[in-house]
């Protein structure tokens, strides 16, 4: 082989690696002056996770980009800069969901990441985004395993299994009830929270007659509901998640078991529920933390999510999901966007949000106890614990 | 040795070198792209290693796929990486070989629907056992291996996999499953013992991809049920053998490389017109394509076209 | 347990081994004349429903004017996709076997395509209209008004499809295909009609099955795949191209999957369906009611 020969082939293989150099190295842009805020997430428009995902998180979303933008823009130490939300869906699918927040912080490299929807969802995401070292404030994990896994980066508002299950079976206790019978989805949700259930049920001595399991998405739970309801139960509990929350109380109604004590966990705060159930709904019980009569912060956030989502938010884990925003906003407002001062600041303040006074331990937020809350005349009350409570808790709930 | 002897193995040597150079480009998008090219031409060679031959359509892929990832996520923290690997292509071997001892008996569609069935039954049995005895629907795996070790390990996997076809292919067995392909009942007059070259061939191809499972899995950090056994693997796999090729190694590389940088681009944008697309090129190539793209007489078509002209 | 909730479960098996059973006819059809493995047969009865409850959506009327006109348009699409796709394939099959496997591939194919495709045109959200979901007291038993009606329906077409099978001359063309094809050709059964006619039905029973379990559930573009898993688990019962059997095969399958679920959980039911599927094929792969 001729020395021009070797030339060629030598300029053609620099170019080709110049080539293949450019194109790998990474795009970035010197953050200008007022160069927007990157905002990135995924949630669920699609498949099971959906109709959890629309009502209680992606809406609160789009309402704080909104109404964050229209004031002007993020307020970044001082200097403010627009949010440019960018939101996928992962149609309900785990893998879909890490691979795009793993692309996310990354490739893209965004300034700030917002966790999907459900238990599940966020078991899966929230290691991913430790590893990367981005903050995650989350509204809808419960899980005290994630709790245990005490990643630094991530951030949970919303209450976890214990409180909720121990001020669930405080109610009932106070209410003299004896005998529950119980079903719950066996996705993580659903084993965490029977798993906080049962040791406490036996500790008030109440007896559990029927426990039973089904997977999400189940299209039919009439035979179960059917076994349940030969066993006369004083109250019912169903860990669910929306839609299956839908599908049992309907079903319930259908073939009239009518226990004094009916709870849904998820789906029930929803008003898309009491507006479908109807008067089935009245005397639901199920999780809950707020309505819009508690204070002058909570009336304002229900009217802006009305007027620009055109729909109410959920009595539960919405005003979970803004405190979440609101926690990210004043974080940001203090020390900017530099992902390790932001962890830092929200680990250590306590804030304060739409639910009042918020402080993380560790992961968990400690701030808002467990409570429990029942459909009364077409509003959400919370009737347990007292020293929160709206209303007093009606039973026997009516069926009509 | 010939020139074109030489030449061929100079830029096999050349392409080796230039893959396992890959992470040194420092490009996650480029490397994350080229890991699912070689998981995939690693699945769809092993598969092709028996189904092609034999035609005896195994849809078991996504069960030992998932096998594989399991044993990772139960043994990581215990055992080194290469033990983990290896040891996730045992599990698939052990399980393919004991299916294999009742399930080779059948033929056609019952041999296929019945290892899609056990693939489901493995999955749903093992979310019944997590779920009732771990209490958990997931596994999170910490302390994972760097994603370069990933990308060698799934490397060597598949020049393994691509290695074997040829060895296999040639050795008597080989011969024998293509025998078997032909007409079984004749192959075993012949001599050969079809039970045991069945055998052999389904087990080997199983190793392949419960050790591609057991290196992928620590990717997604957080493994389920659901996620390493999805069937979709499986349809993947044999999409990509039966487009590219099922009786030939050019074939299932082909479609793995088609199709994942098709998967790479449309599936997280837009998955729905994606997964249309593949149902389509699924049926075109079945009814179309019976040799795969390998195998299809290019020549013919363009001869006939310019035949036609005046 | 108390004979009211004995009655119960028996009651919910009968209605859901009725569904399988009329879904299993069309697949036992298929597969028992023209060795097309539909793997997507379920599909069929998932846009049977879909299709309802548009229609119902759109217009506010009862879906029982629209099951009809939904079945006719499934027969059509049926006779389609054997013009297109099978007719070719079974001519350039070598063999049985290979028909079955490139059916069965062909088939995942169609499944990709439907699911994906009622993913576009009706994903997200909730879907779902019940209808008739009155429940009907029988002394202490309680029943939903809909579930008696899928009950009836569902019975009235298999007993139908039975008797058409024995008594009439079209049906008995049709069990001489399915005993023995090629003698059925020389005896002069136009299996050049009847084939796509008789896959045409099978994706027509299908959509009848879709249609009433509209009234009775939410729909999911994913609602179909449960089925085809059970038809199969129905007509490998039941023995191939035995519809008779089938039928049997699916009321048992029925009230095993309820009484399976009432002792164990819900969650327990897949596990079962394919337990009990790989069970057959490995024991008795002809069936259990052949001779």
């Amino acid at each position: 082989m001729n020395m021009s020969n070797k030339l060629r082939r030598l300029a053609l293989r620099c170019g080709a690696i110049a080539l293949i150099g450019t194109l790998a190295l990474p795009i970035g842009i010197v953050q200008a002056q007022d160069a927007p805020v990157r905002v990135a997430y995924t949630q669920s428009r699609s498949g099971p996770f959906a109709p959890g995902a629309q009502t209680t998180q992606e809406p609160n979303y789009l309402l704080w980009a909104e109404q964050v933008n229209a004031a002007g823009g993020l307020n970044v130490q001082g200097k403010k800069r627009k949010i440019e939300l960018i939101g996928v869906d992962d149609r309900s699918d785990i893998e879909t969901m890490v691979r795009s927040y793993e692309k996310f912080m990354t490739a893209d490299k965004v300034d700030i990441v917002l966790p999907p929807w459900g238990t599940g969802a966020n078991f899966a995401v929230a290691p991913v985004a430790n590893k990367h070292g981005y903050p995650m404030v989350a509204p809808t994990a419960l899980s005290q395993k994630l709790v245990d896994m005490k990643l630094p980066y991530y951030f949970v508002t919303l209450q976890q299994p214990k409180p909720m299950m121990q001020a669930l079976v405080d109610m009932l206790a106070a209410n003299q009830v004896k005998t529950v019978a119980v079903s719950y989805m066996d996705d993580l949700f659903g084993l965490e929270n029977i798993g906080a259930l049962e040791p406490l049920l036996k500790e008030k001595g109440i007896r559990m007659l029927d426990k039973k399991s089904y997977p999400l998405g189940v299209k039919d739970l009439s035979t179960m509901l059917k076994g349940m309801k030969a066993t006369n139960p004083d109250a019912f509990i169903g860990i669910t998640y929306p839609p299956d929350n839908f599908l049992i109380t309907g079903q319930a109604k259908e073939i009239g078991f009518a226990p004094k004590i009916f709870y849904t966990a998820v789906g029930t705060a929803f008003p898309i529920y009491r507006d479908r159930m109807g008067k089935a709904s009245e005397g639901v019980m199920g999780m809950g933390s707020w309505n819009p009569k508690m204070s002058k912060a909570a009336k304002s956030y229900f009217d802006a999510h009305v007027a620009l989502n055109k729909k109410e938010p959920d009595r539960w884990a919405s005003a979970h999901a803004w405190a979440a925003l609101e926690i990210l906003q004043q974080t940001v407002e203090k020390v900017g966007l530099d992902r390790k001062a932001m962890r830092d600041h929200i680990a250590k303040t306590e804030f304060d949000t739409v639910l009042g006074k918020m402080k993380f331990n560790g992961t968990e937020e400690v701030g808002v106890p467990g409570m429990v809350g029942q459909w009364q005349n077409g509003e959400f009350e919370i009737v347990w614990p007292p020293a929160r409570a709206t209303a007093k808790p009606v039973i026997p709930k009516v069926w009509n | 040795m010939t020139k074109t002897r030489f030449l061929a193995g100079l830029t096999i040597l050349l392409t080796v070198a230039a893959l396992a150079a890959l992470p040194a480009l420092d490009s996650p998008f480029v490397q994350s792209l080229a890991l699912t090219c070689l998981m995939f031409a690693g699945l769809a060679v092993s598969w092709s290693m028996f189904s092609g031959p034999t035609r005896y359509l195994s849809l078991a892929t996504s069960a030992f796929f998932g096998l594989g990832a399991y044993c990772t996520a139960w043994g990581l923290t215990h055992l080194p990486w290469p033990v983990v690997v290896a040891a996730g292509g045992g599990a698939a071997l052990l399980f393919a070989f004991v299916i294999g001892l009742v399930v080779l008996r059948l033929r056609g569609a019952y041999f296929a629907v019945i290892t899609y069935g056990l693939g489901e039954l493995v999955k749903h049995t093992i979310t019944h056992f997590e779920k009732t005895y771990s209490g958990t629907v997931g596994r999170v795996m910490t302390e994972t291996p760097s994603s370069e070790v990933v990308y060698w390990s799934v490397l060597i996997i598949t020049l393994l996999a691509v290695a074997t076809y040829l060895g296999f292919g040639r050795s008597r067995y080989g011969q024998a499953l293509r025998g078997i392909g032909m007409d079984e009942e004749r192959a075993a007059t012949l001599g050969v013992n079809p039970m045991r070259a069945k055998l052999l061939g389904f087990c080997l191809s199983a190793w392949f991809a419960g050790a591609l499972g057991a290196a992928m899995a620590v990717r997604w950090t957080y493994i389920d049920p659901n996620t390493v056994f999805n069937p979709f693997i499986v349809f993947q796999t044999v999409l990509m053998s039966m487009v590219g090729g099922p009786q030939s190694l050019g074939g299932p590389l082909l479609g793995a490389l088609v199709f994942s940088l098709l998967s790479e681009f449309l599936r997280l944008s837009l998955p729905y017109l994606y997964m249309i697309l593949l149902g389509v090129l699924l049926i075109v190539s079945v009814l179309f394509l019976p040799d795969g793209l390998v195998g299809f007489d290019w020549r013919k078509l363009l001869r006939r076209k310019s035949a036609s002209r005046p | 347990m108390t004979v009211y909730l004995f009655i119960d479960l028996v009651v919910a098996g009968l209605v859901t081994g009725g569904i399988y059973a009329v879904v299993a006819l069309g697949l036992n059809l298929q597969y028992g004349l023209m060795r097309i493995m539909n793997i997507a047969h379920g599909e069929f009865l998932m846009l049977g429903a879909y299709l309802t409850y548009t229609l119902v959506r759109a217009t506010g009327w009862s879906p029982l004017w629209f099951i009809p006109p939904m079945m006719i348009a499934l027969f059509l699409l049926g006779l389609a996709l054997h013009f297109l796709i099978f007719r070719r394939l079974a001519a350039t099959s070598l063999d049985q076997e290979a028909m079955e496997a490139r059916s069965l591939i062909v088939g995942f194919g169609l499944m990709f395509i439907a699911q994906n495709l009622a993913q576009l045109i009706w994903g997200g959200g909730m879907s779902g209209e019940p209808y008739l979901d009155e429940p009907i007291h029988f002394g202490e038993v309680t029943v939903a008004a809909n579930r008696v009606l899928v009950l009836v329906v569902v019975a009235a077409v298999s007993s139908a499809m039975v008797l058409v099978l024995k008594r009439t001359l079209l049906g008995k063309a049709v069990r001489g295909m399915l005993q023995a094809p090629l003698g059925a050709m020389l005896v002069g059964i136009d299996t050049r009609r009847l084939h796509p006619a008789c896959f045409g039905l099978g994706l027509a029973l299908a959509g009848l099955a879709g249609g009433l379990l509209s009234m009775v559930y939410e729909l999911t573009p994913a609602m179909g795949e449960p089925y085809t898993i059970s038809a199969l688990i129905v007509i490998t019962l039941g023995g191939l191209g035995n519809i008779p059997g089938a039928i049997a095969g699916a009321i048992l399958l029925g009230l095993a999957e309820t009484f399976g679920m009432y002792y164990t959980s819900p969650s327990m039911k897949i596990l079962i369906s394919y337990g009990v599927l790989v069970l057959v094929l490995l024991l008795r792969p002809k069936g259990l009611f052949t001779k």
